[in-house]
């Protein structure tokens, strides 16, 4: 056997190629440009006019307007990650321990957000949301309403919260169903109560679950741009709606895509983070 | 530790009973098996013991307490899986210690407990490992150690020895009983393997389609087994179909398709009831001369300690024998067959 091993690095590197052609040519390489793009200076008559600065970051940690925006970003990103969390883990608890027969149906209900177009789903919102709209209908009939929802974040959230929903229940589900039966039995002979097996056993060990759902959502939601642009109708500002409104309004793309990068960044250290916490909260859990 | 008694249990899930009339006393510190084929019932029966089955019919109580209703965490019971079901992000000591705590036992004082317990089942020194750090047969004693340590009124196994190869089996077949001993713990095993049964128990319970066909001690089951089923299921038998004619120095005389036998029989057998004699390979001896029984070895298995042969009498009859290694015969050897009739036992 160890006659072929020499050949081997070689042919694994063949095997690597298309992955690592994809890679470069849908990833690295677009990266790329936004890097060097955004360390170009402006220009009214191209893309970007000659020479390097750091003038378009320096504006951007310098402006209170750019740091407010991105806190608000990811601050609707958390709020989004939190809510999608609590009404996640219910049902995909429900999900990977029913034995119904309408198994399939609820599972097609998880996904059917996804099912509908972005534009499409934003404008049934705006139906649902407006003051005059079904919502605020119920609400006003129970003596609660109106609550203006649109053109407000908790309508955006409320909106993306909606479609990023499956991101959550999906992975919470897999985790679940990962989890023995037989471990929760173990823990009620050893004299556990269901809401001690849960506590002790379901949730630790749906950690990892909630951990991939919490990342997905909260990173689709930071990135979201029809959404906020939609039901934020332009009085809430996001750094999506923001970085596009640079790159078609001003025409500033180089300072787009210093903000595209600092958002980026933020996101990723954001969930740098978020990964340490929980890997503290795991340990103290287990 | 206390008394087990099983009243009238049934269990029935929509167009089957899995348990049905199912009756059963275990005495303080008794180890009883339920022992049968899959899908027998005797898991079922288990699961409702601990609380974790709810049973359609019937009464379950520890000594005086019926518990029938009570939900496993409050039936002090020790359970140990056929999965072991350890708690994966849990370390031993903390495994062992989830029923202490659950008491609400003080820090100190469970750890002293847990130390006795793990020392007990020799995993002294892997308190910090996880489960997946383990091997099957350590896992094994982990799920042990974990229901022990709570003291329960009743432990519970649930076929432990399943996943394991078979020489730990044998190990632990041991260790378990052993272990049971030491602490006088009234113990439930279940299990399909009749020679875990037969070492382990004092009594066992043979199960078949939800019922209980024999409980008795490992003796009885294999030598005076109630029906067919528990005959053929426990250890290989011959059975030759014949009718009682008459009584002879407390024996029953039975007449059957390989001639006249003298065999012993349940109470109450009556002359003239047909039924099958039976005979196990190891009560009958090949031997050169005729006895009035002949035959010819038409097969011959060698499985080390023992040698199975296959004999065809002249009626076209195939009567297991087992001989010692020692004393090989030829496959197609005229042979005579002489049978132990104090071991010939009639079934109904």
């Amino acid at each position: 056997m160890n006659k072929e091993a020499p050949g081997m690095p070689m042919r694994q590197w063949l095997f690597a190629m298309p992955a690592l052609v994809l890679v470069t040519v849908f990833i690295a390489a677009p990266y790329l440009t936004i890097v060097l793009m955004s360390v170009r200076s402006p220009s009214n008559v191209q893309i970007y006019g000659p020479g390097f600065t750091l003038q378009n970051y320096l504006r951007i940690v310098t402006d209170p307007l750019y740091l407010g925006l991105l806190t608000d970003t990811l601050l609707y990103a958390l709020v989004t990650a939190a809510v999608c969390l609590l009404l996640a883990y219910p049902t995909a608890l429900h999900l990977a321990r029913t034995k119904s027969r309408l198994r399939g149906l609820l599972f097609a209900a998880v996904l059917s957000p996804l099912l509908t177009g972005v534009v499409i789903r934003c404008f049934g919102w705006i139906v649902l949301l407006a003051t005059q709209g079904l919502v605020n209908d119920g609400l006003r009939a129970l003596g609660l309403g109106p609550v203006p929802f649109l053109y407000r974040p908790v309508g955006v959230i409320v909106a993306l919260v909606h479609v990023f929903l499956p991101f959550m229940i999906l992975p919470i589900m897999n985790a679940v169903e990962a989890i023995d039966p037989r471990l929760e039995e173990a823990a009620r002979t050893l004299g556990a109560s269901p809401a001690t097996v849960f506590r002790r056993v379901i949730v630790p060990l749906s950690m990892p679950g909630v951990q991939s759902g919490v990342i997905l959502v909260f990173v689709l939601a930071a990135s979201a741009y029809v959404i906020p642009m939609l039901i934020g109708g332009g009085r809430v500002q996001t750094m999506a709606t923001v970085i596009v409104q640079q790159l078609l309004g001003g025409f500033l793309w180089p300072f787009g895509a210093a903000l595209a990068l600092v958002l980026s960044a933020a996101v990723v250290l954001a969930l740098v983070g978020f990964t340490f916490l929980t890997r503290r909260a795991m340990r103290r859990l287990a | 530790m206390s008394r087990l008694t099983i009243r009238e249990l049934g269990k029935f899930y929509a167009d089957n009973a899995a348990v049905a009339g199912f009756d059963l006393d275990v005495a303080q510190g008794e180890f009883v098996s339920l022992l049968g084929p899959s899908g027998c019932g005797k898991t079922t029966t288990l699961r409702c013991v601990a609380g974790l089955e709810v049973p359609s019919s019937g009464r379950i109580s520890f000594d005086t307490q019926d518990v029938t209703q009570l939900p496993p965490e409050r039936r002090n019971i020790g359970m140990v899986f056929q999965s072991y079901a350890l708690f994966p992000h849990m370390t031993v000591a903390e495994n062992v210690g989830f029923g202490l705590e659950m008491r609400g036992l003080g820090r100190t004082a469970a750890r002293t407990k847990v130390d006795a317990v793990i020392d007990m089942v020799q995993l002294g020194g892997l308190h910090g490992r996880h489960p997946r750090q383990l091997s099957g047969g350590q896992q094994q004693r982990v799920a042990l150690a974990r229901a022990l340590v709570i003291e329960p009124a009743l432990l519970l196994l649930d076929e432990p020895l399943a996943n394991l190869d078979a020489k730990l089996r044998d190990e632990m077949r041991f260790f378990i009983r052993a272990l049971q001993q030491r602490v006088g713990i009234t113990t439930l095993y279940v299990t399909h393997d009749q020679a875990e049964a037969m070492i382990m128990s004092d009594r066992i319970v043979v199960m078949f389609a939800g019922r209980a066909h024999q409980i008795g001690s490992p003796q009885d089951i294999y030598f005076r087994p109630m029906t067919r089923e528990v005959a053929d299921f426990i250890g290989q038998s011959n059975l030759f179909a014949g009718r009682v004619i008459g009584r002879e120095e407390g024996r029953f005389v039975v007449e059957t398709t390989i001639g006249r036998m003298r065999c012993e029989a349940r109470p109450g057998t009556a002359v003239g009831s047909r039924g099958h004699v039976m005979v196990r390979p190891e009560a009958i001896r090949l031997v050169p001369q005729a006895d009035g029984r002949m035959g010819r070895i038409t097969q011959r298995n060698f499985l080390g300690n023992v040698i199975d042969y296959r004999v065809t009498l002249p009626n076209g009859t195939v009567v297991s024998a087992q001989g010692i290694g020692g004393e090989a015969r030829e496959a197609d050897e005229e042979v005579g067959l002489l049978i132990d009739e104090s071991k010939a036992w009639l079934l109904p």
